[in-house]
Protein backbone atom coordinates (compact mmCIF):
# COMPACT_ATOMS: atom_id res chain seq x y z
CA UNK A 1 0.00 0.00 0.00
CA UNK A 2 2.98 2.45 0.56
CA UNK A 3 4.99 1.51 -2.18
CA UNK A 4 1.48 2.43 -4.06
CA UNK A 5 0.92 5.64 -2.10
CA UNK A 6 4.82 6.89 -3.10
CA UNK A 7 4.06 5.81 -7.15
CA UNK A 8 0.82 7.19 -7.59
CA UNK A 9 2.50 10.29 -5.67
CA UNK A 10 5.53 10.01 -8.07
CA UNK A 11 2.83 9.95 -11.22
CA UNK A 12 1.16 12.76 -9.94
CA UNK A 13 4.19 15.27 -9.88
CA UNK A 14 5.21 13.95 -13.52
CA UNK A 15 1.88 14.69 -14.71
CA UNK A 16 1.47 18.20 -13.06
CA UNK A 17 5.78 19.03 -14.42
CA UNK A 18 5.98 17.37 -17.48
CA UNK A 19 3.72 19.62 -19.10
CA UNK A 20 5.09 23.17 -17.80
CA UNK A 21 8.99 22.05 -18.04
CA UNK A 22 9.59 19.72 -20.85
CA UNK A 23 6.65 20.11 -23.84
CA UNK A 24 7.70 23.10 -26.41
CA UNK A 25 4.27 22.92 -27.31
CA UNK A 26 2.33 25.61 -25.59
CA UNK A 27 -1.18 23.37 -24.20
CA UNK A 28 -3.79 25.83 -26.68
CA UNK A 29 -1.78 24.69 -30.10
CA UNK A 30 -4.59 22.15 -30.88
CA UNK A 31 -7.33 24.80 -30.46
CA UNK A 32 -5.00 27.70 -32.40
CA UNK A 33 -4.82 25.02 -35.24
CA UNK A 34 -8.26 23.97 -34.78
CA UNK A 35 -10.06 27.37 -34.37
CA UNK A 36 -7.58 29.94 -35.98
CA UNK A 37 -6.28 32.88 -34.21
CA UNK A 38 -9.37 35.34 -33.62
CA UNK A 39 -6.80 37.63 -31.28
CA UNK A 40 -7.23 37.95 -27.56
CA UNK A 41 -10.66 36.31 -27.47
CA UNK A 42 -8.63 33.19 -28.42
CA UNK A 43 -6.29 33.82 -25.73
CA UNK A 44 -8.64 34.22 -23.52
CA UNK A 45 -10.39 30.88 -23.66
CA UNK A 46 -7.48 30.13 -21.45
CA UNK A 47 -6.46 33.08 -20.08
CA UNK A 48 -9.40 34.78 -18.85
CA UNK A 49 -9.26 38.43 -17.61
CA UNK A 50 -6.02 38.84 -18.85
CA UNK A 51 -6.85 41.23 -21.63
CA UNK A 52 -8.78 43.44 -19.03
CA UNK A 53 -5.99 43.18 -16.92
CA UNK A 54 -3.30 44.47 -19.20
CA UNK A 55 -5.82 47.67 -20.08
CA UNK A 56 -4.41 48.71 -16.63
CA UNK A 57 -0.99 48.13 -17.27
CA UNK A 58 2.08 51.44 -18.23
CA UNK A 59 2.67 49.45 -21.09
CA UNK A 60 -1.42 49.93 -22.81
CA UNK A 61 -1.70 53.49 -20.33
CA UNK A 62 1.66 54.93 -21.06
CA UNK A 63 1.14 56.75 -17.79
CA UNK A 64 0.76 55.76 -14.16
CA UNK A 65 0.39 57.64 -10.42
CA UNK A 66 4.46 59.15 -9.97
CA UNK A 67 4.98 59.77 -6.13
CA UNK A 68 9.04 60.07 -6.27
CA UNK A 69 9.04 62.99 -8.40
CA UNK A 70 9.08 66.96 -7.44
CA UNK A 71 6.44 69.35 -9.44
CA UNK A 72 4.03 67.17 -10.48
CA UNK A 73 0.19 66.95 -9.41
CA UNK A 74 0.81 63.22 -7.49
CA UNK A 75 -2.65 62.69 -8.24
CA UNK A 76 -2.27 62.85 -11.85
CA UNK A 77 -0.96 59.98 -14.05
CA UNK A 78 2.30 60.85 -16.10
CA UNK A 79 4.39 59.17 -18.71
CA UNK A 80 4.47 59.01 -22.76
CA UNK A 81 0.98 60.27 -22.75
CA UNK A 82 0.85 63.54 -21.74
CA UNK A 83 5.31 64.47 -20.74
CA UNK A 84 7.04 66.73 -22.02
CA UNK A 85 10.91 66.71 -21.82
CA UNK A 86 13.14 67.29 -24.45
CA UNK A 87 14.48 63.73 -25.36
CA UNK A 88 11.12 63.22 -27.41
CA UNK A 89 9.84 66.89 -26.72
CA UNK A 90 6.33 65.20 -27.99
CA UNK A 91 3.73 62.40 -26.22
CA UNK A 92 0.80 60.96 -27.32
CA UNK A 93 -1.62 63.66 -27.18
CA UNK A 94 0.05 66.24 -29.10
CA UNK A 95 2.55 63.36 -31.87
CA UNK A 96 -0.23 60.69 -32.10
CA UNK A 97 0.33 58.63 -34.76
CA UNK A 98 -0.82 60.25 -37.96
CA UNK A 99 -0.20 60.75 -41.54
CA UNK A 100 2.12 64.01 -41.98
CA UNK A 101 2.24 66.58 -44.34
CA UNK A 102 2.94 66.10 -47.94
CA UNK A 103 7.14 66.88 -48.47
CA UNK A 104 7.17 69.37 -50.37
CA UNK A 105 10.25 68.33 -51.94
CA UNK A 106 9.07 64.53 -52.91
CA UNK A 107 5.61 64.91 -52.13
CA UNK A 108 5.65 61.82 -50.17
CA UNK A 109 3.94 61.63 -46.69
CA UNK A 110 4.56 58.54 -43.76
CA UNK A 111 3.20 57.77 -40.75
CA UNK A 112 4.35 58.40 -37.48
CA UNK A 113 3.80 59.31 -33.76
CA UNK A 114 4.70 58.48 -30.18
CA UNK A 115 2.18 56.02 -29.77
CA UNK A 116 3.78 53.72 -33.16
CA UNK A 117 4.62 51.55 -30.56
CA UNK A 118 1.20 51.28 -28.20
CA UNK A 119 0.61 47.72 -28.37
CA UNK A 120 -3.34 48.37 -29.94
CA UNK A 121 -4.89 49.58 -32.99
CA UNK A 122 -4.54 52.92 -32.90
CA UNK A 123 -8.28 52.79 -32.74
CA UNK A 124 -7.95 51.81 -29.21
CA UNK A 125 -5.66 54.02 -28.40
CA UNK A 126 -3.38 54.73 -25.44
CA UNK A 127 -5.35 54.94 -21.75
CA UNK A 128 -8.77 53.23 -23.83
CA UNK A 129 -10.74 50.73 -21.82
CA UNK A 130 -13.49 48.68 -22.43
CA UNK A 131 -14.60 45.68 -24.99
CA UNK A 132 -13.29 47.31 -28.02
CA UNK A 133 -10.29 48.04 -26.27
CA UNK A 134 -9.47 44.38 -24.98
CA UNK A 135 -10.65 43.08 -28.69
CA UNK A 136 -7.91 45.42 -29.72
CA UNK A 137 -4.85 44.45 -27.84
CA UNK A 138 -2.03 43.22 -29.82
CA UNK A 139 -0.82 40.12 -27.70
CA UNK A 140 0.77 38.44 -30.57
CA UNK A 141 3.35 41.36 -30.38
CA UNK A 142 4.75 40.90 -27.10
CA UNK A 143 4.39 37.04 -26.79
CA UNK A 144 5.21 35.65 -30.29
CA UNK A 145 8.41 34.35 -31.62
CA UNK A 146 6.67 34.49 -35.21
CA UNK A 147 5.40 37.61 -35.82
CA UNK A 148 5.44 39.19 -39.29
CA UNK A 149 6.30 42.84 -38.77
CA UNK A 150 5.49 43.61 -42.05
CA UNK A 151 1.80 43.56 -40.81
CA UNK A 152 2.42 46.07 -38.10
CA UNK A 153 2.25 49.00 -39.85
CA UNK A 154 0.07 51.96 -40.22
CA UNK A 155 -2.46 52.60 -42.69
CA UNK A 156 -6.04 54.25 -43.43
CA UNK A 157 -9.36 52.65 -43.35
CA UNK A 158 -12.12 53.32 -45.43
CA UNK A 159 -13.29 55.95 -43.00
CA UNK A 160 -10.02 57.56 -43.14
CA UNK A 161 -8.88 56.72 -39.27
CA UNK A 162 -5.12 55.61 -39.40
CA UNK A 163 -4.84 52.09 -38.00
CA UNK A 164 -2.05 49.82 -36.69
CA UNK A 165 -1.88 46.61 -38.50
CA UNK A 166 -1.43 43.67 -36.57
CA UNK A 167 -0.47 40.10 -37.34
CA UNK A 168 -3.37 38.25 -35.89
CA UNK A 169 -1.98 34.79 -38.48
CA UNK A 170 -2.46 31.39 -36.72
CA UNK A 171 1.58 31.05 -37.51
CA UNK A 172 2.18 33.97 -35.18
CA UNK A 173 -0.29 32.37 -32.53
CA UNK A 174 1.24 28.92 -33.00
CA UNK A 175 4.82 30.42 -31.72
CA UNK A 176 3.56 31.81 -28.22
CA UNK A 177 5.47 31.80 -25.25
CA UNK A 178 7.16 34.43 -22.68
CA UNK A 179 8.75 37.35 -24.33
CA UNK A 180 12.06 37.06 -25.59
CA UNK A 181 14.34 39.86 -25.88
CA UNK A 182 13.23 40.46 -29.51
CA UNK A 183 10.21 41.06 -27.93
CA UNK A 184 10.62 43.75 -26.01
CA UNK A 185 13.66 45.52 -27.95
CA UNK A 186 11.43 45.78 -31.27
CA UNK A 187 10.24 49.06 -29.56
CA UNK A 188 12.00 49.81 -26.67
CA UNK A 189 15.76 49.68 -28.62
CA UNK A 190 13.57 52.16 -30.83
CA UNK A 191 12.70 55.00 -28.80
CA UNK A 192 14.38 58.59 -28.89
CA UNK A 193 14.31 58.39 -32.46
CA UNK A 194 16.37 55.25 -33.55
CA UNK A 195 18.07 52.24 -32.93
CA UNK A 196 19.20 52.39 -29.38
CA UNK A 197 19.35 56.21 -29.24
CA UNK A 198 17.07 56.74 -26.02
CA UNK A 199 19.09 54.66 -23.23
CA UNK A 200 21.77 53.65 -25.48
CA UNK A 201 22.03 49.72 -24.47
CA UNK A 202 22.15 46.79 -26.20
CA UNK A 203 20.61 43.70 -24.71
CA UNK A 204 23.06 41.09 -26.33
CA UNK A 205 26.00 38.40 -25.02
CA UNK A 206 28.76 40.87 -25.76
CA UNK A 207 27.17 43.89 -23.81
CA UNK A 208 25.73 42.61 -20.23
CA UNK A 209 26.76 39.84 -18.23
CA UNK A 210 22.95 39.06 -17.98
CA UNK A 211 22.66 38.05 -21.80
CA UNK A 212 25.87 36.31 -21.59
CA UNK A 213 24.11 34.22 -19.45
CA UNK A 214 20.96 33.54 -21.29
CA UNK A 215 18.91 35.90 -19.71
CA UNK A 216 16.01 37.52 -21.04
CA UNK A 217 14.49 40.88 -20.14
CA UNK A 218 11.66 39.61 -17.98
CA UNK A 219 13.88 37.06 -16.01
CA UNK A 220 14.30 40.71 -13.99
CA UNK A 221 12.05 42.70 -14.90
CA UNK A 222 9.46 39.34 -14.29
CA UNK A 223 6.08 40.63 -15.22
CA UNK A 224 2.89 40.37 -12.16
CA UNK A 225 -0.03 39.89 -14.28
CA UNK A 226 1.56 42.16 -16.92
CA UNK A 227 2.57 44.65 -14.62
CA UNK A 228 6.31 45.07 -15.28
CA UNK A 229 9.11 45.82 -12.81
CA UNK A 230 10.99 48.62 -13.33
CA UNK A 231 13.94 50.55 -11.97
CA UNK A 232 13.91 53.85 -10.68
CA UNK A 233 15.91 55.95 -14.18
CA UNK A 234 14.88 59.64 -12.90
CA UNK A 235 13.60 60.10 -16.37
CA UNK A 236 11.36 57.11 -16.34
CA UNK A 237 8.40 58.30 -14.42
CA UNK A 238 5.83 56.07 -15.71
CA UNK A 239 5.76 52.68 -13.85
CA UNK A 240 3.25 49.72 -12.62
CA UNK A 241 3.77 50.12 -9.17
CA UNK A 242 6.43 47.39 -8.76
CA UNK A 243 10.36 47.97 -8.62
CA UNK A 244 13.27 46.13 -9.18
CA UNK A 245 16.73 46.45 -7.99
CA UNK A 246 19.75 44.45 -8.36
CA UNK A 247 19.93 43.13 -4.75
CA UNK A 248 16.45 41.86 -5.50
CA UNK A 249 19.24 38.70 -6.51
CA UNK A 250 22.35 39.35 -5.91
CA UNK A 251 21.62 40.86 -1.93
CA UNK A 252 23.32 43.25 -0.42
CA UNK A 253 25.98 41.70 0.31
CA UNK A 254 26.91 40.10 -3.05
CA UNK A 255 30.82 40.29 -3.16
CA UNK A 256 33.33 37.36 -1.42
CA UNK A 257 35.12 40.38 -0.28
CA UNK A 258 34.16 42.31 2.52
CA UNK A 259 35.86 45.29 1.38
CA UNK A 260 33.63 45.27 -1.35
CA UNK A 261 30.54 44.49 -0.08
CA UNK A 262 31.42 47.36 2.61
CA UNK A 263 30.77 49.86 -0.68
CA UNK A 264 27.11 48.74 -1.04
CA UNK A 265 25.85 50.96 1.50
CA UNK A 266 26.79 54.11 -0.31
CA UNK A 267 27.62 52.85 -3.62
CA UNK A 268 24.97 51.24 -6.32
CA UNK A 269 26.05 47.99 -8.03
CA UNK A 270 25.72 50.02 -11.12
CA UNK A 271 28.52 52.45 -10.72
CA UNK A 272 31.14 50.07 -10.53
CA UNK A 273 29.91 47.19 -12.74
CA UNK A 274 28.11 49.66 -15.47
CA UNK A 275 30.96 52.11 -16.01
CA UNK A 276 30.24 53.07 -19.70
CA UNK A 277 26.92 53.82 -21.45
CA UNK A 278 25.76 55.49 -24.84
CA UNK A 279 23.09 56.69 -26.90
CA UNK A 280 21.79 60.05 -27.80
CA UNK A 281 23.86 62.95 -25.65
CA UNK A 282 22.18 65.97 -26.77
CA UNK A 283 19.52 66.83 -29.31
CA UNK A 284 17.89 70.13 -30.72
CA UNK A 285 14.31 70.05 -31.42
CA UNK A 286 14.59 74.14 -32.57
CA UNK A 287 16.98 72.99 -35.41
CA UNK A 288 15.51 69.64 -37.54
CA UNK A 289 17.99 68.48 -40.19
CA UNK A 290 16.90 67.10 -43.48
CA UNK A 291 17.50 63.30 -44.27
CA UNK A 292 18.30 61.27 -47.11
CA UNK A 293 14.49 60.47 -48.10
CA UNK A 294 14.16 64.50 -47.20
CA UNK A 295 12.09 64.57 -44.46
CA UNK A 296 13.42 66.55 -41.79
CA UNK A 297 14.55 64.95 -38.34
CA UNK A 298 15.52 66.96 -34.82
CA UNK A 299 19.48 67.57 -34.86
CA UNK A 300 21.03 64.95 -32.78
CA UNK A 301 24.49 64.07 -31.66
CA UNK A 302 24.73 60.47 -30.38
CA UNK A 303 27.54 57.94 -29.63
CA UNK A 304 27.48 53.53 -29.89
CA UNK A 305 26.81 51.59 -27.18
CA UNK A 306 29.86 51.82 -24.38
CA UNK A 307 30.89 54.85 -25.84
CA UNK A 308 29.97 57.59 -23.28
CA UNK A 309 31.13 57.93 -19.55
CA UNK A 310 28.63 58.55 -17.49
CA UNK A 311 28.31 61.30 -14.53
CA UNK A 312 28.36 60.10 -10.71
CA UNK A 313 25.76 61.42 -8.27
CA UNK A 314 24.02 61.14 -5.05
CA UNK A 315 20.83 59.53 -5.43
CA UNK A 316 18.01 58.93 -2.87
CA UNK A 317 15.36 57.81 -5.98
CA UNK A 318 13.95 60.72 -5.63
CA UNK A 319 13.30 63.23 -8.78
CA UNK A 320 14.36 66.69 -9.11
CA UNK A 321 11.93 68.10 -11.68
CA UNK A 322 12.10 71.53 -13.16
CA UNK A 323 11.85 72.90 -16.94
CA UNK A 324 15.45 73.21 -17.23
CA UNK A 325 16.36 70.22 -14.80
CA UNK A 326 15.60 66.39 -14.77
CA UNK A 327 18.12 64.36 -12.61
CA UNK A 328 18.64 62.96 -8.95
CA UNK A 329 18.08 64.25 -5.87
CA UNK A 330 20.30 63.46 -2.62
CA UNK A 331 22.86 64.48 -0.96
CA UNK A 332 25.98 62.43 1.02
CA UNK A 333 23.95 63.41 4.60
CA UNK A 334 20.60 62.34 3.95
CA UNK A 335 21.55 58.74 5.09
CA UNK A 336 19.02 57.53 1.90
CA UNK A 337 21.49 58.22 -0.91
CA UNK A 338 23.88 56.06 -2.99
CA UNK A 339 26.21 57.05 -5.76
CA UNK A 340 24.74 56.28 -8.87
CA UNK A 341 26.08 56.47 -12.99
CA UNK A 342 24.30 58.57 -15.29
CA UNK A 343 24.27 59.38 -19.09
CA UNK A 344 23.65 63.20 -19.13
CA UNK A 345 21.45 64.52 -21.79
CA UNK A 346 21.00 67.75 -23.12
CA UNK A 347 17.93 68.69 -25.27
CA UNK A 348 17.51 72.14 -27.13
CA UNK A 349 13.37 73.08 -27.10
CA UNK A 350 11.33 75.76 -27.17
CA UNK A 351 9.86 77.40 -24.03
CA UNK A 352 6.72 79.20 -23.40
CA UNK A 353 8.70 82.85 -22.61
CA UNK A 354 5.55 83.72 -20.54
CA UNK A 355 5.29 80.91 -18.48
CA UNK A 356 9.26 79.49 -18.86
CA UNK A 357 7.20 76.14 -19.42
CA UNK A 358 8.29 73.77 -21.67
CA UNK A 359 6.31 73.67 -25.09
CA UNK A 360 5.18 70.49 -26.61
CA UNK A 361 5.74 69.52 -30.07
CA UNK A 362 3.86 68.32 -32.91
CA UNK A 363 6.36 66.00 -35.28
CA UNK A 364 3.94 66.53 -38.79
CA UNK A 365 4.98 69.73 -39.37
CA UNK A 366 8.64 69.72 -38.86
CA UNK A 367 9.02 66.54 -40.39
CA UNK A 368 7.57 67.21 -43.59
CA UNK A 369 9.31 70.70 -43.92
CA UNK A 370 11.71 71.68 -41.13
CA UNK A 371 9.48 74.13 -39.35
CA UNK A 372 9.97 73.32 -36.16
CA UNK A 373 7.94 76.71 -34.60
CA UNK A 374 4.72 75.22 -36.86
CA UNK A 375 5.10 72.12 -34.95
CA UNK A 376 5.06 73.77 -31.35
CA UNK A 377 2.04 76.07 -33.03
CA UNK A 378 -0.02 72.64 -33.57
CA UNK A 379 0.81 71.17 -30.14
CA UNK A 380 -0.03 74.19 -28.32
CA UNK A 381 -3.41 74.25 -30.59
CA UNK A 382 -4.20 70.50 -29.54
CA UNK A 383 -3.41 71.44 -25.91
CA UNK A 384 -5.65 74.88 -26.07
CA UNK A 385 -2.51 77.03 -24.96
CA UNK A 386 -3.47 80.36 -26.70
CA UNK A 387 -0.95 82.77 -24.79
CA UNK A 388 2.68 82.06 -25.70
CA UNK A 389 6.33 83.76 -26.85
CA UNK A 390 8.76 81.32 -28.42
CA UNK A 391 12.15 81.02 -26.72
CA UNK A 392 14.49 78.97 -27.71
CA UNK A 393 16.83 76.86 -24.18
CA UNK A 394 18.42 73.96 -22.86
CA UNK A 395 17.02 71.32 -20.79
CA UNK A 396 19.43 68.71 -19.18
CA UNK A 397 18.30 65.15 -18.31
CA UNK A 398 19.85 62.51 -15.87
CA UNK A 399 19.13 58.96 -17.65
CA UNK A 400 19.76 55.92 -14.93
CA UNK A 401 22.34 53.60 -16.55
CA UNK A 402 20.91 50.57 -15.70
CA UNK A 403 21.97 48.12 -18.35
CA UNK A 404 25.14 47.28 -20.06
CA UNK A 405 26.48 45.37 -16.83
CA UNK A 406 30.21 43.75 -17.09
CA UNK A 407 31.54 41.65 -14.45
CA UNK A 408 35.02 41.46 -16.01
CA UNK A 409 35.10 44.75 -17.02
CA UNK A 410 33.94 46.24 -13.95
CA UNK A 411 35.53 49.47 -11.98
CA UNK A 412 38.35 48.35 -9.39
CA UNK A 413 39.53 50.16 -6.15
CA UNK A 414 42.19 52.48 -8.88
CA UNK A 415 39.58 53.61 -10.73
CA UNK A 416 38.04 55.22 -8.27
CA UNK A 417 40.36 55.87 -5.54
CA UNK A 418 43.30 57.98 -7.57
CA UNK A 419 43.71 61.59 -7.94
CA UNK A 420 41.85 61.60 -11.28
CA UNK A 421 39.61 59.08 -11.13
CA UNK A 422 36.18 58.71 -12.29
CA UNK A 423 34.31 59.68 -8.96
CA UNK A 424 35.04 63.38 -8.26
CA UNK A 425 35.12 63.59 -4.51
CA UNK A 426 34.72 66.95 -4.49
CA UNK A 427 31.63 67.21 -6.38
CA UNK A 428 30.13 64.79 -4.26
CA UNK A 429 30.81 66.46 -1.10
CA UNK A 430 34.40 65.42 0.23
CA UNK A 431 35.94 67.88 2.16
CA UNK A 432 40.04 68.29 1.07
CA UNK A 433 41.06 65.94 3.92
CA UNK A 434 38.75 62.88 2.98
CA UNK A 435 39.82 63.41 -0.86
CA UNK A 436 42.99 63.00 0.21
CA UNK A 437 42.05 59.76 2.12
CA UNK A 438 40.00 58.55 -0.39
CA UNK A 439 42.57 58.90 -2.94
CA UNK A 440 45.67 57.34 -1.93
CA UNK A 441 46.89 53.68 -2.59
CA UNK A 442 46.90 53.25 0.89
CA UNK A 443 43.40 51.95 1.09
CA UNK A 444 44.07 49.06 -1.45
CA UNK A 445 47.81 48.61 -1.98
CA UNK A 446 48.36 45.61 -0.06
CA UNK A 447 44.72 43.90 -0.89
CA UNK A 448 45.22 44.58 -4.62
CA UNK A 449 49.20 43.75 -4.46
CA UNK A 450 48.41 39.98 -3.38
CA UNK A 451 45.79 39.91 -6.06
CA UNK A 452 48.29 40.67 -8.42
CA UNK A 453 51.27 38.08 -6.63
CA UNK A 454 48.57 35.27 -6.98
CA UNK A 455 47.67 36.20 -10.91
CA UNK A 456 51.53 35.68 -11.40
CA UNK B 1 57.32 65.20 -63.28
CA UNK B 2 59.04 62.80 -65.43
CA UNK B 3 57.05 59.54 -66.80
CA UNK B 4 58.91 57.08 -64.24
CA UNK B 5 58.13 59.45 -61.55
CA UNK B 6 54.52 59.39 -62.12
CA UNK B 7 54.48 55.65 -62.53
CA UNK B 8 55.88 55.16 -59.19
CA UNK B 9 53.41 57.27 -57.76
CA UNK B 10 50.73 56.06 -59.56
CA UNK B 11 51.80 52.38 -58.40
CA UNK B 12 52.18 53.42 -54.91
CA UNK B 13 48.81 55.54 -54.92
CA UNK B 14 47.28 52.02 -56.79
CA UNK B 15 49.05 49.72 -54.10
CA UNK B 16 48.15 52.03 -51.01
CA UNK B 17 44.48 51.63 -52.16
CA UNK B 18 44.63 48.46 -52.49
CA UNK B 19 46.05 47.57 -49.22
CA UNK B 20 43.66 49.76 -47.48
CA UNK B 21 40.64 47.91 -48.62
CA UNK B 22 42.39 44.71 -48.29
CA UNK B 23 43.11 45.32 -44.51
CA UNK B 24 39.04 46.63 -43.85
CA UNK B 25 38.94 50.03 -44.15
CA UNK B 26 35.54 51.33 -42.95
CA UNK B 27 33.33 52.74 -45.47
CA UNK B 28 30.21 53.88 -45.18
CA UNK B 29 26.44 54.65 -46.74
CA UNK B 30 23.14 55.36 -46.17
CA UNK B 31 20.53 54.42 -47.97
CA UNK B 32 17.02 52.41 -49.09
CA UNK B 33 17.55 48.75 -49.44
CA UNK B 34 16.35 48.29 -53.04
CA UNK B 35 16.65 44.13 -52.34
CA UNK B 36 17.36 41.89 -49.59
CA UNK B 37 17.95 38.39 -49.94
CA UNK B 38 18.33 35.96 -47.35
CA UNK B 39 20.84 32.92 -47.82
CA UNK B 40 18.42 29.42 -47.65
CA UNK B 41 20.29 28.50 -44.64
CA UNK B 42 19.10 32.00 -42.93
CA UNK B 43 23.08 32.10 -41.88
CA UNK B 44 23.87 35.24 -44.65
CA UNK B 45 22.18 37.83 -46.36
CA UNK B 46 22.26 39.95 -49.46
CA UNK B 47 21.42 43.88 -49.23
CA UNK B 48 21.80 46.43 -52.15
CA UNK B 49 21.42 50.09 -50.13
CA UNK B 50 21.05 53.13 -52.54
CA UNK B 51 22.07 56.08 -51.44
CA UNK B 52 20.64 59.60 -52.50
CA UNK B 53 23.48 60.26 -55.27
CA UNK B 54 21.96 56.64 -56.88
CA UNK B 55 24.92 54.79 -56.03
CA UNK B 56 24.32 51.11 -55.13
CA UNK B 57 26.40 49.03 -52.83
CA UNK B 58 25.81 45.56 -52.57
CA UNK B 59 25.78 44.41 -48.47
CA UNK B 60 26.47 41.11 -47.40
CA UNK B 61 25.09 40.87 -43.58
CA UNK B 62 26.35 37.83 -41.34
CA UNK B 63 25.61 39.59 -38.25
CA UNK B 64 22.66 37.37 -35.93
CA UNK B 65 20.86 40.40 -34.77
CA UNK B 66 20.36 41.81 -38.42
CA UNK B 67 19.35 38.44 -39.63
CA UNK B 68 17.25 37.90 -37.40
CA UNK B 69 15.49 41.25 -38.15
CA UNK B 70 15.16 40.28 -41.99
CA UNK B 71 13.41 37.23 -41.00
CA UNK B 72 10.61 38.27 -39.00
CA UNK B 73 10.34 41.91 -41.70
CA UNK B 74 10.91 44.07 -39.07
CA UNK B 75 13.67 45.13 -41.46
CA UNK B 76 12.56 45.02 -45.16
CA UNK B 77 12.87 46.49 -48.86
CA UNK B 78 11.94 50.17 -48.44
CA UNK B 79 13.79 50.82 -45.41
CA UNK B 80 16.24 53.54 -44.61
CA UNK B 81 19.59 51.76 -43.79
CA UNK B 82 22.68 53.75 -41.68
CA UNK B 83 25.45 50.94 -42.60
CA UNK B 84 29.26 50.52 -41.75
CA UNK B 85 30.96 47.94 -43.63
CA UNK B 86 34.31 46.51 -44.58
CA UNK B 87 35.67 45.21 -47.79
CA UNK B 88 36.97 41.21 -47.12
CA UNK B 89 37.57 39.63 -50.02
CA UNK B 90 35.80 41.18 -52.32
CA UNK B 91 32.65 41.34 -50.73
CA UNK B 92 31.25 44.57 -48.49
CA UNK B 93 30.60 42.94 -45.56
CA UNK B 94 28.84 44.46 -42.80
CA UNK B 95 29.47 45.57 -39.19
CA UNK B 96 26.67 47.97 -38.35
CA UNK B 97 23.45 47.40 -40.36
CA UNK B 98 20.45 49.83 -38.85
CA UNK B 99 17.49 51.40 -39.31
CA UNK B 100 17.87 55.38 -39.43
CA UNK B 101 14.30 55.79 -38.46
CA UNK B 102 12.51 55.08 -34.77
CA UNK B 103 9.45 56.91 -32.92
Amino acid sequence: MKKLTIIFICFGLLTFFIPQTWSKDHPGKTYIEAKGYEGPKTCEVCHQGKAKEFLNTVHWKHASPVTNVENIDHKEEYGMKNRIYTMCNGNDIVNNLKEIPKNPQTGKVKFTGCNTCHPGNHLSDVGSSGPAAEEAIDCLLCHSQAYDFRKRVPYKDEKGQVVMGQDRSTNAALAVGRPTVKNCMVCHEAAGGGVLIKRGFAYNKETDVHAAKGMVCVDCHQAQNHRIPTGFDPNNWANDGIRLVCADCHTEKPHKDGDLNAHTARIACQTCHIPKTGGAYAKDFTAWEQGNDKFYEPATLKKEVNEITPVYRWYNLTVANTPHFIGPKGNREDGKSKIYPFKVFQGKAFYNKKTGELMAMDFAPPMATGDARAGVAQAARTLGIKDFELEAGWQTIYFGSNHLVTKTDALSCYNCHAPNGVLNFRELGYNEKEIEKLTSPELYFEKILKKQREEW
Amino acid sequence: MNSPLKLTVLITLIIFLYAFQAAGAELKIIGIITKLELAPDGKSAIAVLKDNNGKEVTITVVDELTLDKFKDHRIVEGDEIRCKYEVIEGKNISRYFRKTAGC
